[in-house]
């Protein structure tokens, strides 16, 4: 793929994403307002079962919808500033000092994705139990926190960068 | 900048446009424009030390210093 058409596809798969991330936000806040105004109905549909523990579960299962409503405007911004960035490509200037700000924005973003995610699991742990089983899926990854340490490298790497071309800029 | 170029005045003394000095120091004419009308942040010694063999110069010939021209921002 050449180089424009890649560009071009980023920017229309980042604009679909922003638009599902508005959408994903939505549903959960449909879920978590119906959690409100018909508990009864919702949590046996989502199968947690009368008796004890049930209380604990609902509590918990509120929070992890507001802890994924917490990442909505989080995601939003990594993706704002991941268009920005593919935007000053596209316009052929993208080792600028702005640009390694964005790229730090998207550390701390992500940085505080891996935080709700941990939330999420510590908050999973604490809900379940072997009367109230609750299985969403989560693990811990190192991963997410080696491109949070990358992002951060890389920020403060583009700055020095972009720097050090404003300081050529004007050399003859 | 209190830095000033004085690439016109040795281009008026040799008889010399700033088109043939370009063709003499392999230096676009436009990065030699921004040299000649001050608007350089910089100067390599690698450019100017081909403007001397050019122009048969120092680089005290080159350039000058005048104080009353620097900025307060420059002064800190």
């Amino acid at each position: 793929m050449s180089a424009p058409g890649a560009l071009s596809l980023s920017r229309t798969v980042l604009r679909a994403l922003v638009v599902a991330n508005v959408i994903y936000g939505l549903g959960i806040l449909a879920l978590l307002v119906a959690s409100l105004v018909a508990e009864g109905p919702l949590f046996t549909a989502l199968g947690v079962k009368q008796g004890e523990g049930m209380d604990r579960m609902i509590r918990g299962m509120r929070f992890i919808a507001v802890a994924g409503l917490a990442a909505v405007p989080i995601a939003h911004v990594i993706l704002a500033r991941l268009l920005a960035i593919v935007d000053t490509v596209r316009a052929g200037d993208p080792f600028v000092v702005p640009n390694a700000a964005r790229l730090q924005t998207i550390a701390w973003c992500v940085l505080g994705l891996e935080g709700l995610h941990l939330l999420i699991g510590a908050v999973a742990a604490t809900s379940a139990s072997s009367v109230q089983p609750l299985d969403i899926d989560w693990s811990f990854s190192v991963t997410p926190w080696i491109a949070v340490l990358l992002l951060f490298v890389l920020a403060r790497v583009f700055d020095h960068g972009a720097r050090m071309r404003a300081d050529l800029e004007g050399t003859v | 900048m209190a830095i000033i170029v004085k690439l016109d005045d040795l281009l008026h003394a040799r008889r010399m446009t700033l088109t043939e000095l370009s063709e003499k120091v392999d230096i676009t004419l436009a990065n030699l424009s921004i040299l000649k009308t001050g608007k350089a942040r910089a100067v390599r010694f690698s450019t100017l030390e081909a403007i001397c063999d050019a122009l048969g110069c120092q680089p005290g010939d080159l350039l000058a210093f005048d104080p009353t021209l620097v900025t307060p921002a420059e002064k800190g």
